[in-house]
């Protein structure tokens, strides 16, 4: 604005000038009126001057203001950037890779991005993905090759990553010993020269470029079954290329910035980062009528499992009557790659400082986020709480939605499960049908917010209490009685294979059968049944057209049930008190059902599907229903198998399912 | 010859003069009409005269945000007060065309939307489009309140305040969030470092110098100046809200180091006495804001929100704070229907007036009224049994809004200075033996009430 100070005082001047002008050639003297007009001439060239110059100043002016803010904004926009591309000018990358029996570790450029000198843990191969442009970390994994399918999973990694990434691999301590044909060819596809001959305890480390050149690789023979290889220290460098060349050329839309930002930092999610067709991640799955659940916040309690945690937000976010805007998912730690899954799919994230140690560090980090969620969205009355390692069925809202008024009206329900713990692929048959049971199952349930405000949030286990939150959850002081309802075929399924209290032999064991609804739009039967009073009269009415089962027999004997197909049989076990869960044990084990801990019982009354009969198993004489027994019939008791043998199954009780 | 030559040349250069006067004159208008927006031609006839700038950009921004299906509503503070003026007529012809720019077109420097946080689903392309449209515009994100009160959460920082400028006109958007205890809050502006702090005169606006806390309004579409426009049903109420609508934080940081330091008590007689005063103090809540009676959290139940944002387990009752302007006689039946019934009543409305009421299982509700006087403020004391007075004496305070056991309540804005008063300066030790008569910081003996006048001002039930 200053340039403007000199206007308002020129035009009185110029008008001051006119009007001497003419008053002195009134006056009618020569000189003096030649003098003033040559004065006045003058005046008015020097006014017309500094015309010009105002004009061309305010011009330059505007246009620099105008310039000056475009300017801030393109600031801002660029300081956003900035962490993604951190200025590296640089374009050779020192690499150094060293691989020992007791430790590996990785530097780029004189940073450590991986180390790894714990004892007993990390064997195997290790592989590290590098951004071919700027040299960031994209992926880390370990193979333990030594264990059996560890290398058809590392087969499976290295083909998902993208052509023209740097792959560093090094073994700790053996990595030989189930490393098969296949893997071996893809790494000497890779252009490694020693993978084909690599053997027992031998050292090796390799640096490379996928679909490119090699840029170093160094290996030690192990010289005996007893000895290691000697250590072997690789260091070489590594070239890099423009920021183009390792992106994808994909419209520019919002999806595909979001895109671009996840596949320029990690690796190892497959076709989402294709150039060519890369997979979809928005979903826009069929909208539900009359959604009850619309707006029920959906928790996603996360770890630092990205992979799964990417899986289960497909399938979360496919699910019909899904409301993305609910979706806050919570990450147990400062992980960076389970935020950018989060951030791909373009969801909201929770970061959780870890408290505690191991079970009591799930359980405050369930007890943060229940908490958060309730504080986020004060409205709602219930909050969905999800797990990362849960595929979640394409219909597990309309269940929800169909279902969630029976949590709001009937105060003895403790929640609403997705998943029927009893639920095997040869033991649950009909998605319409709904249960009441004691146990808390978990794994994809709606939590009501006066129970958890009013009578779970004040007494959560403290950090110093290492519980299971679940466990704590079924303990009776929590649950005073109260039942959930969970469908007979689950709505969720549980994936996780490696997990606080989870492996492989106990996934196969438990979990890899479960059934698991893909039918959409189930419409679910005689909803209603399922209140408290309700339920009671239902029971009766099944127990009264029930066929008694031939107590004769062997229980475990599939020639147990009859070849029949929809009819409804009952059998009696001997259950002393309510606690007395001695025979049932037996029959879940034999059944090849959940037998860790009871579970799906409602009153010692257990009901599942055979041979696609509905199953019903009643506890004599703690059940009330076992006036239904015909007194002809003796309860069947099974007794618990020998010490010995119970003992092999001690470490895998200890394990709780959830993770 | 040489005079007419004079004369031609003086007549040229008058005129060129005078041409460049008026080119200079229409420059300098240009220029300010650009700096205001004049990339708008005078639509509306009967707007000349008056600035329409503002009006043209509320349109534009009006058609920016419908395009993307966003309720905004209004809340500027001026402009709502002209509708309030008219309110009936605005009310009664909602569509009707309006003969003159009454609302939109007084200059200023900004008019203020507000856009409901869980309506809108934060879309990029909102503000690919403003840009498009000419906009410029400024976003103000901070963390979020709602996960300030936990643990070692760190969530995504949350946009509050919007700023969208075109030609000289700015529209302020503030984001409001729902929060626990069913209102709403919209956060403090403040700038960060890379910021332009000249993008729009912030210090002009009306929103952000606090933090606010604000009840859900109801909401009424009506055309004013033939726009179409949200705004509160009420205006006039919202209005009187916009004036106290302050809000404080609870400061969570430093009731963790005080956790810290005095680790809290998780007993089940604690968890069990947490939960009937919080239930007591909902109760209490829902009673007197049905009265209209205003009231702030007092003594005890004040310091256990200021220094560990909770009820302090073993303070046995619930106090709260009443001006003694705001005293209503139908205090007493009020509680008595809400089903507490009044344990004890001391002092008359002109002097100490205290009521004592008995909550579920021992857990007393006790209600202070406030005497203003010139330089502070006080409420009174008695002792049944002697009849003695005492006065406990407050520097003078306003009141702000705040979070508590998820309901929003008043407490005193100086807090600090509230705490200290009535605790003294180490009120951040924890005291459990606690003498009304002797142990507060402010306290002063008052006389001894006249025998007479006993059975009035000592009234024990």
């Amino acid at each position: 604005m200053d340039e403007w100070k000199p206007n308002p005082t020129v035009k009185p001047h110029k008008k001051r000038s006119w009007y001497l002008a003419w008053k002195y050639k009134l006056m009618n003297q020569r000189a003096l009126r030649k003098l003033c007009q040559t004065g006045a001439v003058l005046f008015l060239l020097v006014t017309v001057i500094v015309n010009i110059k105002l004009i061309l100043d305010t011009r330059r002016a505007a246009y620099e203001e105008e310039e000056e803010s475009a300017q801030d904004y393109d600031d801002e926009m660029l300081n956003v950037e900035v962490p993604r591309h951190p200025v590296n000018n640089k374009k050779v990358l020192d690499v150094e890779v060293y691989s020992s029996r007791s430790k590996v570790y990785v530097a780029v450029d004189g940073t450590t991005v991986l180390e790894d000198e714990a004892r007993e843990q990390g064997r195997g191969i290790h592989v590290i993905v590098l951004n071919q442009a700027t040299g960031h970390v994209m992926a880390k994994r370990v193979f333990d090759t030594y264990s059996p399918h560890e290398d058809e999973a590392m087969v499976l990694f290295l083909n998902m990553v993208a052509r023209g990434r740097i792959l560093i691999f090094t073994v700790k301590d053996e990595g030989s010993f189930h490393l098969k044909e296949t893997a071996k060819n893809v790494l000497k596809s890779l252009g490694s020269q020693v993978a084909p001959f690599l053997s027992w305890r031998d050292m090796w480390t390799f640096v490379g470029k996928k679909g490119g050149e090699v840029y170093g690789e160094k290996h030690a023979k192990s010289p005996a079954l007893s000895t290691w290889g000697d250590p072997v220290l690789l260091k070489t460098e590594v070239h890099l290329t423009t920021v183009e060349d390792a992106e994808c050329h994909w419209p520019d839309t919002e999806l595909n910035r979001r895109r671009k930002r996840f596949c320029s930092k990690v690796e190892g999610y497959g076709s989402v980062c294709s150039c060519k067709d890369p997979t979809p991640i928005e979903f826009n799955p069929d909208p539900l009528k009359d959604n009850k659940v619309f707006d029920v916040p959906v928790a996603v309690i996360a770890g630092n499992r990205p992979n799964y945690l990417y899986r289960m937000l497909r399938s979360l976010l496919s699910a019909q009557g899904v409301n993305p805007q609910m979706i806050t998912v919570f990450i147990d730690g400062y992980y960076e790659e389970p935020m950018d899954v989060v951030e791909l799919f373009g969801l909201s994230g929770i970061q959780h400082t870890p408290i505690s140690i191991k079970n009591a560090r799930v359980s405050q980090h369930y007890k943060a986020s229940l908490t958060a969620t309730f504080n986020l969205f004060p409205d709602a009355k219930f909050a969905v709480v999800l797990e990362e390692d849960l595929d979640i069925s394409i219909d597990f809202f309309s269940f929800l939605s169909q279902s969630i008024h029976l949590l709001e009206e009937d105060e003895s329900l403790y929640c609403i499960s997705a998943w029927n713990d009893q639920g095997y692929e040869h033991t649950a048959e009909d998605p319409s049908l709904l249960y009441r049971v004691e146990t808390m199952p978990g794994l994809g349930w709606v939590l009501r917010k006066s129970l958890y405000k009013d009578e779970l949030e004040p007494k959560w286990p403290t950090p110093e209490k290492l519980w299971d939150w679940d466990m704590w959850m079924r303990m009776p002081e929590q649950r005073k009685g109260r039942e959930c309802i969970i469908p007979d075929i689950s709505r969720s399924y549980h994936f996780g294979i490696v997990g606080l209290n989870m492996n492989g032999y106990f996934h196969e064991a438990y979990f890899k059968k479960h059934k698991f609804n893909t039918v959409p739009n189930v419409q679910l039967k005689n909803v209603e049944s399922l209140r408290k009073d309700n339920y009671e009269t239902e029971i009766h009415r099944l127990l009264g057209e029930a066929e008694v089962l031939d107590h004769s027999k062997n229980p475990c004997e599939d020639s147990f049930v009859p070849d029949t197909e929809g009819r409804v049989y009952v059998m009696f076990i001997r259950m002393e008190q309510e606690s007395d869960f001695t025979t049932w044990t037996q029959l879940a084990k034999c059944l090849h059902i959940w037998d860790l801990d009871v579970r799906g019982n409602h009153k010692g009354l257990w009901r599942l599907f055979r041979k696609k009969n509905h199953f019903l198993v009643v506890g004599v004489p703690a059940s009330p229903y076992s006036s239904k027994k015909p007194s002809s019939v003796t309860p069947i008791y099974m007794e618990p198998p020998a010490k010995e043998e119970g003992a092999a199954a001690v470490p895998v009780v200890a394990a709780a399912e959830q993770t | 010859m040489q005079k007419i030559n004079r004369n031609v040349v003086l007549a040229l250069l008058s005129l060129t003069s005078l041409v460049f006067l008026l080119f200079q004159l229409c420059y300098y208008k240009f220029y300010l009409s650009q700096k205001n927006g004049a990339a708008f031609s005078k639509v509306r006839g009967s707007l000349s005269g008056q600035d329409s700038t503002r009006w043209h950009v509320v349109r534009k921004f009006l058609g920016l945000i419908s395009s993307h299906n966003i309720p905004v509503y209004l809340i500027d503070p001026l402009v709502l007060g002209l509708v309030d003026k008219d309110i009936e007529q605005i009310r009664s012809s909602p569509d009707g065309p309006s003969p003159e720019c009454k609302y939109f077109c007084a200059p200023r420097d900004f008019t203020t939307f507000a856009l409901l946080d869980k309506t809108w689903k934060h879309e990029v392309g909102l503000f690919r489009t403003a840009e498009k449209m000419g906009f410029q515009w400024l976003k103000i994100i901070n963390k979020d309140p709602r996960l300030d009160g936990m643990d070692d959460l760190s969530g995504m920082e949350i946009p509050l305040h919007y700023i969208f400028k075109l030609a000289s006109h700015a529209i302020h958007l503030v984001v409001f969030y729902e929060r626990s205890g069913n209102f709403l809050w919209h956060g403090p502006l403040r700038l960060k470092q890379h910021m332009d702090r000249k993008f729009v005169p912030f210090r002009k606006l009306h929103f952000g110098r606090y933090p606010g806390a604000y009840e859900k309004p109801e909401l009424l579409l009506v055309s004013i100046d033939d726009l179409k426009v949200q705004i509160p049903k009420n205006p006039s109420s919202f209005l009187e809200e916009i004036s106290h609508s302050r809000f404080l934080e609870c400061r969570y940081r430093e009731a963790r180091a005080f956790f810290q330091l005095y680790p809290d008590d998780s007993s089940l007689d604690a968890v069990e006495f947490r939960k009937k005063a919080k239930s007591l103090l909902h109760l209490a809540a829902l009673t007197l804001n049905n009265l209209g009676v205003k009231f702030w959290l007092s003594s005890g139940t004040c310091l256990g929100w200021y220094r560990q944002c909770n009820v302090i387990p073993h303070s046995k009752d619930v106090d709260l704070g009443i001006f003694i302007k705001d005293y209503k006689a139908d205090i007493i039946p009020a509680f008595q229907k809400a089903g507490l019934p009044l344990k004890h009543k001391f002092g008359k409305v002109e002097d100490s007036l205290e009521l004592s009421f008995q909550g579920e299982d021992d857990v007393k509700l006790d209600i202070f009224f406030f005497y203003e006087e010139d330089d502070h403020i006080w409420n009174g004391g008695t002792q049944a049994k002697s009849g003695k007075k005492f006065k406990y004496l407050f520097p003078k305070f306003t009141l702000c809004w705040t979070e508590f056991v998820e309901l929003k309540v008043h407490v005193p804005c100086e807090t600090l200075q509230y705490v200290e008063a009535n605790y003294g300066p180490e009120w951040k030790v924890p005291v459990k033996t606690w003498d009304w008569k002797s142990s507060p910081f402010n306290v002063q003996d008052n006389g001894v009430w006249p025998i007479d006048e006993w059975d009035n001002v000592i009234q024990i039930y």
